[in-house]
């Protein structure tokens, strides 16, 4: 209780401190929002008995006397096996400040911060991602002017290679008006996907190999924006700043080309000049119109590791996928969609003639979204994936009701069947959940709302438990503004993901 | 039934207001053909015309020597109590100085304004227009006279006063108002005059309340200042209308760089607003416009919409598109829109990128990865931390205990899973479960390099990685 106070208070010290920069600067915009949710989850607790105590199951496997089954390692003088985990409990609370500053005093000069509080109330911290209880997800200054751009601080950058975080400099030219531009940046960096140092024991859960010190950053890319096409090219390297290692050394590029209206022709891929293979990669012709958006395309994935790993070194294999999506809107009211993706990996080069192991797969999904008036939303659809390691199929449905403009009620429900490969474990699921928004105010949302969830997890053994549990979750987001912004809450609906859209 | 009686009624209220209006108009013309043979001079009817101090209408009585209702019916007439409400600036009496130096024929005098070339002295009417104008040596139209030709016969709309807005209201349209870019240059050149003035022609019609119901920089413009404020000028609707270059679908994506260069034609009907509504990430770029207040226009109106290119799919297919332009996005999205699904948030009951109960359905989608997880989600942080506390999590070294069965011999036969799903494999065991057969030294030896492997470059790029297994005998070297 103590810990939870005394982040409490560096929660309220926080925003103290962002509230009063707020207020005298001339333009201004802090979002709060938070979140808490309770919920449950249900995992395993290894086990062992002897091996005098073993019993021969029904199908003639080793067994527990009480009939979970156990392997038995040679030479070992206990067998193993796995029983179902305690219930465990998690609070987590998450408050995110989200506040930009600019008129302060030099046009163009805007400061941003983007900060996270998250808490476990249940003080176990069982959920992942809130420890440490602060983070700092962004934190910078930027001058921009006609001809370039600056900034300074801890940054993310969204760019074909991902997401890099770092602490330091930024640098963006914009050459006259030839649409071409060179951007730079350098500084320490983050681990991967996160706002944590990678030395941070938090990122460690497993004792594995960690760096001592933080990496530098540092990259370069040149940009192209026509009429008709733009393009990027990136060139990304980490480097340990101990041994002068390289932890990762990557170029990509992209590309989105509309030589005629309504058709356009994406593509990209990154090359990993450490291991000299490309990475992800792909390339999509897409037809859009107002009633119909048609994708069809190829793509790669192959993992990114890096190289203070031993991982890049066991040659992960990509796989190749050729893709088709269609969104159709033949009234107004009524949206179909359909996505299928089929998919091959490369071969591994392995010799497994004790394991038969699937090599591709696919996916796909269709839906359906109808409005029926203003007040009346209704959404369903149908998924289903076939791949190495799991599969899975099943229905998605919500219903959503606008008695008002500020007032949203929705109810959704699902339900799925998980099959995994390499383990015993036929899971299924069915949801059913509701959800009420509440917009009083363009500055204010206000959203609760909980689901049943049945879940149960079948095998041939003891081993199998159902796991029910209820959630709750409660929602609220405040917008503080100046006068001199036009920004208001978006609908917190609108990134609700369509069923059977992926 | 009462919807016939209410008809009627209206019928009834529609008739009585007819004949009332007719009525008026029958009283109030007085026929002066008719009178043709009584009276040989207008002054003696109108000595107003010609003399000053005295009236322009005859008196009431001089009707009642004939209308006496004996001679000829009586009539119900008096004259005026004021001059008839108009914004010119002509007076009887001055003309009439001006008709006097130069000839004493006053009646011919009036009919020179008051008849139409050729007719009769008595065939009268109100001014003809095109005598006025020739007079004053116009030779255009009337509504198409040269802006100094107003000032001949007009005042300015806010001096005349006795004007109502409904007046204001039925002033005529000059041709130029229909000409091709009226609305969007023209107006303004021909508005402007010398060093801050304004057009006389313009402020014949209108005032300041006028040019202020569009423009929302009205307070920098001179010519705009120099009218004076007048409500009756608001009898004219103004609206604003998108130019001609607005109308090309791509100008939503290409209006920045005109916008930089020319900020103020843009602050002509744009405020901060209309940047704002969709320019949301970017705030500072709406400095450039004017706030909305008193004296300025409203502004036009954005309405943020999804643009086209968008597609319906466009939250799920817009990677590459934002990797080639990213400050396209950065135009119209806030930043922490992007972080709002591109970073974890822990105590999201999803609906966020992923559909509800997502942690549940996920092995699936993990497995074989549908979207990149490593780029939102630390593998470390999120997925092993969480299989940690699932007890899936190789926390205690390989030992066989058979998670994986499913497949009796998975961890002999294991390789061509691990190669295809590595990420997954990380998730649960560490380098340590790889190394106790993986390592070159203290394993056993079972070599993990597969197809692609580049031993040369990797041992350049980053040599400790290679002595994680080999130690400090590292082949090559």
């Amino acid at each position: 209780m103590r810990r939870f106070l005394r982040r409490g208070a560096w929660l309220t010290i926080a925003l103290a401190g962002l509230w009063p920069g707020a207020a005298e600067a001339q333009g201004y915009r802090l979002r709060l929002d938070s979140r808490v949710q309770r919920v449950t989850y249900r995992g395993l607790t290894m086990d062992s008995i002897p091996v005098d105590e073993v019993v021969t199951g029904p199908t003639g496997g080793p067994r527990t006397p009480d009939d979970f089954a156990v392997r038995c390692p040679a030479g070992r003088a206990h067998c193993f096996f796995f029983r179902a985990g305690p219930e465990l409990t998690g609070g987590p609370m998450v408050t995110t400040a989200d506040l930009t500053l600019w008129g302060v005093g030099v046009r163009g000069l805007s400061i941003r911060v983007n900060g996270r509080l998250g808490l476990d109330l249940d003080g176990d911290e069982t959920w992942p991602g809130t420890d440490p209880a602060m983070q700092l997800i962004e934190a910078y200054a930027e001058y921009a002017h006609r001809q370039f751009t600056v900034r300074g601080g801890r940054q993310l950058l969204f760019h074909r290679l991902g997401i890099t975080g770092f602490d330091g400099g930024r640098g963006i030219v914009r050459l006259g008006r030839s649409g071409l531009e060179v951007d730079g940046y350098a500084g320490l960096g983050l681990a991967r996907a996160t706002a944590l140092t990678p030395t941070s024991p938090v990122l460690d859960p497993l004792d594995e190999f960690q760096p001592q010190s933080r990496q530098i950053v540092a990259g370069a890319a040149v940009g192209y924006h026509g009429r008709t096409w733009d393009a990027r090219v990136d060139y990304q390297r980490e480097v340990d700043r101990d041994t002068r290692n390289f932890v990762s050394e990557r170029a990509a590029i992209a590309l989105d080309f509309r030589p005629i209206p309504r058709w356009s022709f994406t593509a990209g891929l990154d090359y990993d000049l450490a291991n000299t293979w490309v990475g992800n990669a792909d390339a999509a012709v897409k037809y859009t119109a107002p009633w119909i958006t048609v994708t069809g395309g190829l793509r790669q994935y192959r993992p990114h590791f890096d190289l203070w790993t031993i991982w890049g070194a066991f040659s992960p294999v990509p796989y190749h996928a050729a893709e088709a999506a269609a969104f159709v809107r033949p009234i107004r009211s009524l949206e179909l969609r359909g996505r299928l993706e089929r998919y091959t990996y490369s071969n591994t080069e392995t010799e497994t003639p004790l394991v038969d192991v699937d090599d591709d797969g696919w996916r796909l999904g269709a839906g359906a979204s109808y409005d029926l008036g203003r007040s009346w939303h209704f959404d369903a659809g149908y998924r289903e994936e076939y791949g190495p390691g799991a599969s899975s199929h099943g229905f998605d449905g919500l219903v959503t009701w606008l008695p008002t403009t500020i007032l949203s009620i929705t109810g959704y429900g699902s339900t799925l069947d998980r099959p995994l490969e390499f383990r015993f474990n036929e899971a299924s699921v069915d949801v059913l959940g509701v959800e009420a928004e509440w917009r009083p105010a363009d500055q204010l949302r206000l959203a609760i709302g909980g689901a049943r969830y049945w879940e149960s997890r079948d095998r041939p053994d003891a081993a199998a438990f159902d796991w029910d549990q209820t959630r709750l979750h409660a929602r609220v987001t405040l917008l503080l503004r100046s006068d001199t912004d036009g920004f208001r809450l978006p609908p917190a609906l609108r990134t609700r993901p369509r069923a059977g859209s992926r | 039934m009462r919807l016939r009686s209410r008809s009627g009624l209206l019928l009834v209220i529609g008739a009585l207001a007819g004949g009332t209006a007719m009525a008026w108009v029958t009283r109030d013309r007085f026929d002066h053909w008719q009178h043709r043979e009584l009276f040989p001079s207008c002054v003696g009817c109108h000595a107003g015309a010609a003399e000053p101090n005295a009236s322009l209408w005859p008196a009431q009585t001089n009707c009642a020597d004939c209308h006496d209702g004996t001679i000829e019916e009586r009539v119900d007439w008096a004259p005026p109590a004021a001059p008839r409400a108009s914004n010119l600036k002509f007076t009887h009496q001055s003309h009439a100085e001006e008709v006097l130096r130069h000839s004493a024929d006053s009646a011919l005098r009036c009919s020179a304004c008051h008849t139409e070339p050729g007719a009769d002295r008595m065939q009268v009417r109100p001014a003809v227009v095109r005598s006025c104008l020739d007079c004053h040596g116009i030779r255009e139209a009337h509504l198409e006279a040269p802006d100094s030709a107003c000032v001949s016969c007009h005042v300015p709309l806010v001096q005349a006063v006795r004007l109502t807005r409904t007046d204001v209201s039925r002033f005529p349209a000059p041709a130029t108002h229909r000409a091709p870019g009226f609305y969007e240059e023209g107006h303004g050149d021909q508005a402007r005059v010398g060093d801050g003035g304004v057009a006389a022609s313009c402020a014949t019609c209108h005032a300041r309340d006028f040019c202020t119901e569009c423009h929302v920089d009205a307070p920098e413009v001179p010519a705009i200042q120099a009218l004076q404020p007048d409500a009756r000028s608001l009898a004219h609707r103004a609206e604003l209308r998108a130019p001609a270059s607005h109308e090309d679908p791509s100008f939503v994506f290409r209006h920045g760089e005109p916008a930089r260069r020319e900020a103020g034609r843009c602050a002509t009907c744009h405020t901060q607003e209309s940047c704002l509504g969709c320019h949301q990430a970017s705030p500072t770029v709406a400095l450039a416009m004017h706030t909305p207040a008193p004296g300025r226009g409203p502004g036009a109106r954005v309405e943020r919409k999804r643009p086209p290119s968008h597609g319906l799919d466009f939250s799920d297919q817009h990677a590459d598109v934002a990797s080639a332009r990213p400050q396209s996005c950065g135009a119209c999205h806030a930043r922490s829109q992007c972080l709002d699904c591109h970073r974890p948030n822990a105590a999201d009951q999803s609906p966020g990128y992923h559909p509800a109960g997502f942690l549940t359905t996920h092995p699936a989608a993990a497995y074989t990865r549908d979207q990149s997880c490593a780029d939102c989600h630390n593998q470390s942080q999120f997925c092993a931390n969480c299989h940690v506390s699932a007890g899936l999590g190789s926390t205690k070294g390989l030992r066989g205990v058979g998670y994986h069965d499913a497949k009796a011999e998975f961890l002999l036969n294991h390789g061509q899973a691990a190669r295809q799903n590595l990420e997954s494999c990380v998730s649960c065991h560490s380098e340590r479960d790889c190394l106790t057969c993986h390592s070159a030294v203290g394993g056993r030896r079972f070599n993990p390099h597969g197809p692609g492997f580049d031993p040369e470059t990797l041992r350049r790029k980053n040599p400790s990685m290679c002595t994680a297994c080999h130690g400090t005998t590292v082949p090559g070297d």
